[in-house]
């Protein structure tokens, strides 16, 4: 009775799901890391495929921490990094009726900001743009990266340190 | 300032006091514009449903990859048939076990005797309105035979178990013995090799040719047998000094009739044997050398005094 069933990996109905929640999170850590979108693709699929192919080995609650330490290992690879480009989220694309010189401004100030991500190391810009832009907790955050809460506030603090530092050319 | 203080008030984790420090700093102005612009944005799409639909035709349904690979990628849909055959078998081996572990069991009727083989070959000659039950499939382990009544048992050579009763458990070791245990009786004779009966903690050996008897919850002392075999396996039934009340039951059980008494002692021992397949034959060997007169009416058997009618 106080058995606590794990679900099976190896059923797909479990796998599907455990791809469903977790392919972007990990796609976009990746991205983070090296600002390639192939790269990150690659990378999600591949890590996916690990955990198919360890389905038995992997508990369905350890699969999450499972695909995270294999993207990292896999990335390692691999090491020439791109420019992250993000982009607007269509609903201030929409809402707002701005004027060209504005957008214009907004355009620079964007370009800016993401030569300053680049300049970013790999860790701490992971952790800032998953929290910044994915919305994951610090604690997620740590778990995924198998590191303390404070390591990340760490790298969050610097990363906004650094940005602004760059951007406002110090 | 605090430790982290910018992960911090992202945090809204700042106290009002070092927040409205924080926002006096020259610098807040342009962390509050980094933020707000990050808000704005968002990381390249991403469709988890392409994605998996990608997946899985690259590398779950292309057997090739299986072998070029020499990984264990399994095709998922291959899953289907082989639980269906899962179940099939589990339900099988299932049942299989269910009807294999339960016991063989043996239930004789009244007038009615039976003999069984055991797993280890030995062999059980079970009197009328007697049950013996035991294992099969743990033989090997559970070495035990369950027996309410009487029955004889031939012990293959070198085979060894216990019988199991109410009144006590007999462990025997290639013998031949009989076990009875009926109502305010148990007795155990041994016909050959050794047995050991014990009874209430107490164990006793029984050499071939001798008898354990358990008369009301006492231990009482009987002659040997003399007959090879009990004499019920022969048709007979046989006793010495016997309560009347155990012979009578013991008629009834071989006759298949109910015998009713009438001002009768049926404490009173009796030695003597009756016929197992002749009721009036076996009705007389009990009431000629008792002075008992008996009436048959269909099933019912009345059996009293001479003297008292």
């Amino acid at each position: 009775m106080s058995e606590v069933v794990i679900p099976n990996v190896c059923e797909e109905a479990v796998f599907g799901n455990i791809y469903m929640t977790n392919s972007k999170a990990i796609y976009r850590y990746i991205y983070y890391k090296c600002g390639d979108e192939d790269k990150a693709n690659d990378v999600a699929q591949e890590s996916f495929l690990k955990l198919w192919e360890n389905c038995k080995k992997v508990a369905s609650d350890k699969a999450k921490a499972f695909l995270y330490r294999v993207a990292n290992n896999l990335f390692l690879n691999d090491v020439k990094s791109k420019k992250i480009a993000l982009k607007y989220a269509k609903q201030s694309e929409n809402v707002d009726n701005e004027s060209p010189e504005y957008v214009l401004e907004e355009k620079e100030y964007k370009d800016k900001l993401e030569r300053a991500l680049a300049r970013l190391t790999e860790a701490e810009r992971t952790a800032f743009l998953m929290n910044r832009i994915d919305g994951k907790k610090y604690k997620e955050i740590a778990e995924m990266l198998d590191i303390s809460v404070k390591a990340v506030e760490k790298r969050i603090h610097k990363a906004l340190q650094k940005l602004r530092e760059t951007i406002d050319g110090i | 300032m605090k430790d982290n203080f910018l992960a911090k008030w992202l945090n809204d984790e700042l106290e009002s006091s070092e927040l409205q420090e924080l926002q006096k700093t020259p610098e807040f102005e342009s962390y509050n514009k980094i933020i707000s612009t990050l808000d704005k944005l968002e990381a390249p799409a991403f469709d988890e449903k392409a994605a998996f639909a990608s997946f899985k035709s690259n590398y779950l349904a292309t057997p090739q990859i299986k072998e070029e690979k020499e990984t264990k990628v399994i095709k998922m849909n291959v899953w289907k048939p082989i639980l269906r055959i899962a179940a099939v078998v589990v339900l099988a081996v299932g049942f299989y076990t269910y009807f294999n572990t339960l016991d063989t069991s043996v239930a004789t009727d009244l007038a009615q005797m039976s003999e069984i083989t055991l797993p280890d070959n030995s062999e059980v000659i079970v009197n009328a309105g007697s049950e013996i039950s035991f294992n099969k499939n743990s033989w090997n382990e559970n070495r035990e035979v369950n027996l309410k009544g009487e029955a004889f048992f031939k012990v293959a050579k070198g085979q060894k178990f216990d019988v199991v009763t109410t009144d006590g458990i007999v462990s025997v070791l290639g013998t031949q013995f009989n076990v009875n245990n009926r109502e305010g009786l148990f007795q155990v004779t041994c016909y050959e090799g050794l047995v050991s009966v014990a009874h209430k903690g107490q164990v006793t050996k029984l050499p071939a040719g001798t008898a354990f008897t358990v008369l009301n919850g006492e231990v009482v002392s009987k002659e040997s047998p003399t007959t090879q075999v009990p004499s019920w396996t022969i048709n007979e039934s046989s006793f010495k000094s016997m309560p009347l009340g155990i012979v009578i039951a013991e008629l009834e059980r071989q006759h298949n009739v109910v015998i009713e008494t009438q001002n009768l002692d049926l404490n009173k021992n009796f030695t003597g044997n009756f016929s197992n397949n002749d009721v009036n034959l076996a009705l007389k060997s009990i009431s000629i050398p008792l002075n008992l007169i008996f009436d048959i009416q269909d099933k019912k058997v009345i059996l009293y005094a001479e003297n008292n009618k």
